[in-house]
C-alpha cells in the first residue's frame, strides 16, 4: 500500500540534480559528488578509472543505504589537479574506452557473421 | 586545463554467436567495466514487454491478476526498444502510454468451443505491430522434443470458458521489473593461467599423476595421449653410470625406471600431465590442496589473468545476443553521459572558489 514507487530507484525527481558537487572544508583539492539514482555499475567504474589517474590521491564510492537510491563519490587529488578535472577526465577517458569497445565489438562480429 | 589520458584500449574476440547466446573474450581492461557491462545487460538495457491489462471476459480457471502477471513474462521482440520512449516522459500522449512512441496494444479473444481442453498461448496474442510479437521459438532447435511449437501457454479452456481481453505493452528496464531483463544469464570469469612446473611433475610416479589429474572436480587437466604409453624401447646414447654395455635413455627424466637386463625400457615416467581445459577451472583450489597434500606444492600454480574477461550471454529471445552486448554499451555511455557536471554546478563552485580564495586571502 505505501509501497514506493518502483521507478524511484531510476527517475531523478524533479527539482533535483542529477550530480552535485560538495568541497571539502578541511582538505585541499578533496571533494565529494552526490550522484543521484545511481549504482555500483557507475561508481566502481568512476572509481576505477580515476586509480589510474596520476593526480588522484584518493578516489572512493559508496552507497550509503540500499533505499537511498544515490551514490557518493569521494575524490582528492594533488594540486595539479582538481576533483572536477579529475571527474571530468574519467568520464571523459571511459566514454572513449566504450566508444572503442563498441567499434571492437562491431568488428569481431562482422568478422563472424561472414564466416558462419 | 585539459589533463592527460588514462584511457584504456580493450579487445575483444567473438568466440561464438547464435541468435539468442554468444561467448566472447574481452581483454585489457578491469573487472569493473566487465561487471558494469554484465550488470546493465541485466538490468538496464530496455526491452518491450505487456505492462497494462484490461480484462473484458475471463472465465478461466485462473484469476485476472494471474493472468495479467503471466502475460506480463511473455517476452516480446524489442528490437524497437532503443529507439522507443519510456512512457513516464513520453510527450506524445502525456505519460498515459497509450500511444505509438510509447506503447504496443495487443489484442487476445479466445473462447473452448470443444470437448477438448484448450490452450491459450503466446500465439493468440495479436499484436498492432508488426515488429513487436511474442518471441517465436519454434525454430529453436531442440531435437528432444518433436511436437510442433505452439508458444507459452498463458491459460487453459475447458468448454464455455473464454478469455477475451486488451493489453498495453510499454518499454521498461529489468531495474524495474524482470520482465523487462533481456537477459537470460549473462556471467563473466576470470581467464586462469595455470602453470605446471614440470620439473617437480616429473618427479610424481603415474599413480601420484592421475591422483592429481583427478583431484580437480572438472576436467581441467589430463594426461597427454601422446606420450601416453611409450613402451617400446627408448632412444639409446649411452649412459655414463649404467653398467658397462647398458644403453641410457634419451630422455630428461633422470629418475626413469630402467629395466637394463632387457634392454627394453618401459617408460613409466613418460605420462605427461597436460592443461586439457583451462577455463573448465573454477577457481576452487582442490588441485592446489591436493598437491600441498602430496607434499609437492608449487607443482601445480593458477592465477586469475585480471585483464581478461570470458562472457557468456544468453537473451530471452526479445533481442540477439549480440545486440544485448551492443544495448549495454550504449546504455553505459548514455549513463556516463548523464552524470556528467552540469554548468550551473562548475560555475557554482567556481564562484565558491573565488569566494574561498578571497577569504583565505583576508
Ligand atoms: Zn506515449
Amino acid at each position: 500500500m505505501n509501497a514506493p514507487d518502483r521507478y524511484e530507484r531510476f527517475v531523478v525527481p524533479e527539482g533535483v540534480k542529477k550530480v552535485s558537487y560538495e568541497r571539502d572544508t578541511k582538505i585541499m583539492n578533496a571533494a565529494t559528488f552526490t550522484v543521484e539514482r545511481e549504482d555500483h555499475t557507475i561508481g566502481n567504474i568512476v572509481r576505477m578509472q580515476l586509480h589510474r589517474d596520476d593526480n588522484v590521491l584518493f578516489a572512493g564510492y559508496k552507497l550509503p543505504h540500499p533505499l537511498q537510491y544515490k551514490i557518493l563519490l569521494r575524490i582528492q587529488t594533488t594540486s595539479q589537479s582538481s576533483p572536477m578535472q579529475a571527474y571530468n577526465q574519467a568520464i571523459n577517458d571511459l566514454d572513449k574506452e566504450l566508444d572503442h569497445l563498441k567499434s571492437q565489438f562491431e568488428g569481431e562480429l562482422a568478422k563472424h557473421t561472414r564466416d558462419y | 586545463m585539459e589533463g592527460v589520458s588514462y584511457q584504456r584500449f580493450p579487445k575483444i574476440k567473438v568466440r561464438e554467436v547464435k541468435d539468442d547466446f554468444m561467448k566472447f573474450e574481452l581483454r585489457d581492461t578491469d573487472a569493473s567495466i566487465a561487471n558494469a557491462l554484465r550488470r546493465i545487460m541485466i538490468a538496464e538495457v530496455p526491452t518491450i514487454a505487456i505492462d497494462l491489462v484490461e480484462i473484458e471476459v475471463n472465465s478461466s480457471v485462473l484469476n485476472d491478476e494471474f493472468i495479467s502477471h503471466r502475460l506480463g513474462l511473455v517476452p516480446l521482440t524489442s528490437e524497437r526498444a532503443m529507439s522507443m520512449r519510456f512512457s513516464r516522459d513520453c510527450d506524445a500522449c502525456d505519460g498515459d502510454g497509450q500511444c505509438e512512441y510509447c506503447s504496443v496494444e495487443f489484442y487476445l479473444r479466445v473462447k473452448c468451443l470443444s470437448d477438448q481442453t484448450l490452450d491459450v498461448t503466446s500465439k493468440d496474442l495479436l499484436s498492432s505491430d508488426h515488429t513487436v510479437v511474442p518471441v517465436d521459438y519454434s525454430d529453436a532447435s531442440s531435437s528432444f522434443d518433436n511436437t510442433p511449437n505452439k508458444g507459452i501457454i498463458i491459460v487453459k479452456l475447458r468448454r464455455g470458458q473464454e478469455l477475451r481481453l486488451r493489453a498495453i505493452a510499454r518499454k521498461g528496464i529489468g531495474k524495474d521489473h524482470a520482465k523487462w531483463s533481456p537477459a537470460a544469464t549473462v556471467t563473466f570469469m576470470y581467464e586462469p593461467e595455470i602453470y605446471i612446473n614440470e620439473d617437480m611433475m616429473e618427479s610424481l610416479t603415474l599413480e601420484e599423476k592421475t591422483e592429481l589429474v583427478e583431484s580437480s572436480p572438472t576436467k581441467v587437466f589430463g594426461i597427454d595421449p601422446e606420450n601416453k604409453q611409450v613402451t617400446g624401447k627408448c632412444m639409446i646414447v649411452g649412459n655414463p653410470s649404467a653398467p658397462p654395455g647398458i644403453p641410457l635413455c634419451g630422455s630428461r627424466w633422470p629418475n626413469m625406471i630402467w629395466d637394463y637386463a632387457s634392454g627394453e625400457i618401459p617408460c613409466l615416467f613418460f605420462e605427461k600431465v597436460i592443461v586439457v581445459d583451462p577455463e573448465a577451472y573454477t577457481y576452487d583450489d582442490e588441485v592446489l590442496k591436493k598437491a600441498e597434500a602430496m607434499g609437492k606444492p608449487g607443482v601445480v600454480e593458477i592465477h586469475a589473468k585480471e585483464d581478461s574477461f570470458i562472457f557468456t550471454v544468453e537473451t530471452t529471445g526479445a533481442v540477439k545476443a549480440s545486440q544485448l552486448v551492443l544495448n549495454a554499451i550504449e546504455v553505459l555511455k548514455q549513463k556516463l553521459d548523464a552524470v556528467r557536471l552540469s554548468d550551473d554546478t562548475v560555475e557554482a563552485d567556481d564562484q565558491f572558489g573565488e569566494l574561498g580564495a578571497h577569504m583565505r586571502g583576508g
